[in-house]
């Protein structure tokens, strides 16, 4: 029988981050797209992929530019409330791909979109996928022909699977790209915003109280925009806040482009970073914050989750809103026991992965997706709750927090609602 | 603009095709592409993925493995995972990537069956064309690689060929075996390799997709095995055959041969004229005057608007461009088209 291959975080952390086995690197090794990683492993599966992210900019359209099967799971992201009217597909033939005709036709696929749309589109997003990365398509020049003959703003949109772990990752460039249509425009101080997801954080976070008590009045973010006009209000803000490193190159290009200056920060779990970044954040900004209360609440609610429940045993996937290796992290701290992850080290996160091997050297971590992952078996050992659907892929049996909502959960109040989850999955309120 | 969708999303390219016939027969399953394509086919057209494991994985190519050519790489992480996994052969389906930059196939197989010590295969696919044409390919490379020798005829047994999801809706051969009796063997559905090297033993074969028609002219060619076309009556198609359709003028669209036997059904209920168009492959052979190829929906629409058709039998995934052309839409599945299986297609026997 094969087993899945595992390293325990004691031993990852002795091999040091240029060491890493081949088997938790993807590019050495043929990939599995389990049911456990389809969500975030293909482009565009669930969620936020390259063709979905593509339309934030409010009232725009996509015109996706390949064969037909880089366009084929699009179908079910169609039916998707509000998404069937907004895609469309020029098909591209043996003779296009080789003679590169297919270029010329775009300009008039992009007007005979434009003209079939009765509500007309704001902008056209043109997905080029790895056919056009290979052939070295100027798209941007296409694009300045789709806008002269369609009279329309026609953003391109890279969706290269191929340059995956390159400098600018198609989810990279898809949120350089939704940013592109803004023009400068007269900052005002009392506007700042929030880059980095395509969908809101969750209302409750106390972000917002933060920043509106230190005099921040709008607070904009590109999925809260219901309007073209509003979206090109966001160019009025004095700072981007980046909350994913990978809207990192949308705000560098806003700050060459609109002269917007950009603070990151990183979402977490552990209630003292939580804590440590918001007082860097203030002090980034020139303002102070208190946020003792928000601590207060969050830290009685993990210790009476854990009074309730004592020392659970986790599994952690990394379809997650959150880093797996620094929420695996935050529960070794907070008394828990991580007994298994299944997430993708990398240079950001192994720094993560040497506090675990402290607090917990046996933790086994595995790769998604790795082919030895089609033989795995629970070890059998004690496993209480799972985090991440492909988690609860491999523990069918365990209750289960997905824990990737489209709404996104920052700061204290994500810490306590992922708490909230959790106890509602122990109760049996959720799987 | 011929090849503009406007209202259709595009069906399954030929790389699910060959995927789909290579699933269920225990090899190693290497989808050569960046990982996109590997996603929508176990995510979308493969809907056994989720109930069945099969050793198919994607290449990972990245930019510079493409540029430089590294089919070294590609073989040597194949030849990696055979080492971890039980397979039987090696298997490289091709994408658009390989495609641009024209991948010698027949280097690869040799390449492969070297290194690893298995029999492996090569599907040229580009994704440019449809699932039905993955799917014709996939079954002759496995017929030239596997079924070579001549056995001798097992009365009453009966190939089928052309069983996939993409082709009928169905996880499972039980609809097949009920209706072409427990002696039939669904090449690639409920059977492996084993069943492939025997398919001379047939005393007959159906074909059942149009991918599969190839096939069953090599096992003709090869060992003199007749075949004809057919299709088993679904649920999907007696529930057609609930409405009152007589002195109509009727449009079926689908796969030539499930659209061929709903025509007979209908025309044996009912006193109509009925019509087979495809978006798929239409063989001279098997279709009467007035059956049409549809290259686009652009087509679909001047096809139902010019015909004169009362009624149209099709997936209802396409209700969205006809639903102008004045005459009313039935709905017929077709999982290649809208990834829906036929009502009782998702059950699937997981033994």
């Amino acid at each position: 029988m094969n087993k899945a291959f595992y390293i325990t975080a004691a031993e990852l952390a002795q091999l040091g981050f240029e060491n890493i086995p081949e088997e938790l690197l993807s590019a050495k090794h043929l990939i599995y797209s389990s049911p456990a990683t389809l969500a975030f492993n293909s482009p565009g599966a669930q969620g936020f992929g390259v063709k979905r992210a593509g339309l934030a900019i409010p009232g725009s359209v996509m015109l996706l530019v390949s064969p037909g099967c880089c366009g084929r799971n699009t179908t079910m992201q169609s039916r998707l409330c509000g998404y069937q009217d907004r895609f469309f597909y020029l098909l591209l033939d043996d003779t296009d791909i080789v003679t590169g005709r297919h270029l010329t036709k775009i300009p008039q696929a992009v007007k005979e979109v434009y003209d079939f749309c009765q509500e007309k589109p704001s902008a056209v997003m043109i997905c080029i996928t790895c056919v056009d990365a290979l052939l070295g398509t100027d798209m941007e020049r296409v694009s300045r022909k789709c806008e002269e003959l369609a009279g329309v703003p026609v953003v391109p949109c890279y969706m290269y699977a191929l340059t995956r772990e390159k400098k600018l990752p198609p989810m990279a460039a898809v949120r350089k790209a939704v940013y592109s249509l803004l023009k400068p425009q007269k900052r005002h101080p009392d506007a700042m915003n929030i880059l980095g997801f395509f969908a809101p954080l969750n209302d409750d976070s106390e972000i917002y109280e933060l920043l509106t008590k230190a005099g921040i009045r709008h607070i904009r973010e590109i999925s809260r925009c219901e309007s073209f006009e509003e979206y090109e209000k966001m160019s009025q803000a004095n700072f981007n806040l980046v909350l994913n490193s990978e809207a990192r190159y949308a705000a560098q290009q806003m700050e060459e482009t609109l002269g917007l200056p950009y603070i990151e920060m990183m979402r977490m779990y552990h209630i003292d970073k939580i804590h440590n970044q918001y007082m860097s954040l203030a002090n980034a900004i020139g303002v102070t914050f208190d946020d003792t209360q928000h601590y207060a609440r969050t830290k009685k609610a993990i210790d009476d989750f854990k009074a309730q429940y004592g020392e659970l045993i986790f599994a952690i996937g990394e379809f997650l809103n959150a880093d797996s290796f620094e929420l695996a992290w935050a529960l070794l701290s907070y008394g828990f026991s991580v007994s298994e992850i299944y997430g993708t080290v990398g240079q950001r996160n192994f720094v993560f992965v040497k506090a675990i091997a402290k607090l917990s050297p046996d933790t086994k971590i595995f790769s998604n997706l790795s082919p030895t992952m089609l033989d795995y078996e629970p070890s059998g050992k004690r496993i209480d709750v799972c985090i991440g659907n492909d988690a609860g892929y491999y523990h069918a049996d365990v209750p289960t927090v997905d824990w990737n909502e489209e709404r996104q959960p920052f700061g204290y109040a994500g810490l306590r609602l992922l708490f909230e989850k959790l106890d509602r999955a122990l109760k049996g309120a959720e799987k | 603009m011929k090849k503009l969708l406007k209202l259709l999303s595009p069906f399954a390219p030929d790389q699910s095709g060959a995927v789909g016939v290579l699933y269920e027969l225990g090899g190693l399953v290497v989808i050569c592409d960046a990982g996109g394509c590997a996603g929508n086919i176990c995510g979308f057209d493969e809907p056994r993925w989720f109930f069945k494991k099969s050793a198919v994985f994607s290449a990972g190519l990245r930019d510079m493995d493409a540029i430089l050519g590294r089919d070294d790489m590609l073989i040597a992480k194949t030849a990696k995972a055979v080492g971890q996994t039980d397979v039987k052969f090696t298997a490289v389906v091709g994408t658009p990537v390989p495609a641009v930059i024209a991948t010698d196939y027949k280097a690869l197989k040799r390449m492969a069956e070297n290194k690893t010590g298995l029999p492996g295969i090569c599907v040229d696919c580009t994704g440019t064309r449809l699932y039905d044409d993955g799917e014709e390919r996939a079954y002759l490379e496995l017929l030239r690689t596997f079924a070579k020798e001549k056995y001798e005829t097992v009365t009453g047994k009966v190939g089928i060929i052309g069983c996939t999801p993409l082709a009928t809706g169905y996880m499972s051969n039980e609809l097949f075996k009920g209706t072409y009796g427990n002696n039939a063997v669904c090449f690639g559905m409920g059977s492996g390799t084993e069943e492939i090297a025997r398919a001379s033993d047939c005393e007959r074969n159906i074909v059942i997709s149009t991918g599969a028609i190839k096939a069953a002219e090599y096992l003709k060619q090869q060992f003199g095995i007749e075949y004809e076309t057919d299709f088993p009556v679904t649920p999907a198609m007696e529930k057609v055959l609930e409405n009152d359709l007589s002195g109509k003028k009727i449009l079926v669209v689908h796969q030539q041969f499930a659209a061929n036997k709903m025509r007979k059904l209908l025309k044996e209920k009912y006193d109509c004229d009925v019509d087979v168009g495809t978006f798929f492959k239409l063989f001279d052979e098997y279709k009467q005057q007035g059956d049409k190829f549809i290259a686009d929906e652009q087509e679909l629409v001047e096809t139902v608007t010019c015909g004169g058709y009362d009624v149209v039998i099709i997936d209802n995934i396409c209700d969205r461009a006809l639903k102008d052309c004045g005459c009313r839409l039935i709905d017929l599945p077709h999982f290649a088209v809208s990834g829906r299986l036929d009502e009782n297609g998702g059950q699937v026997c997981l033994a």
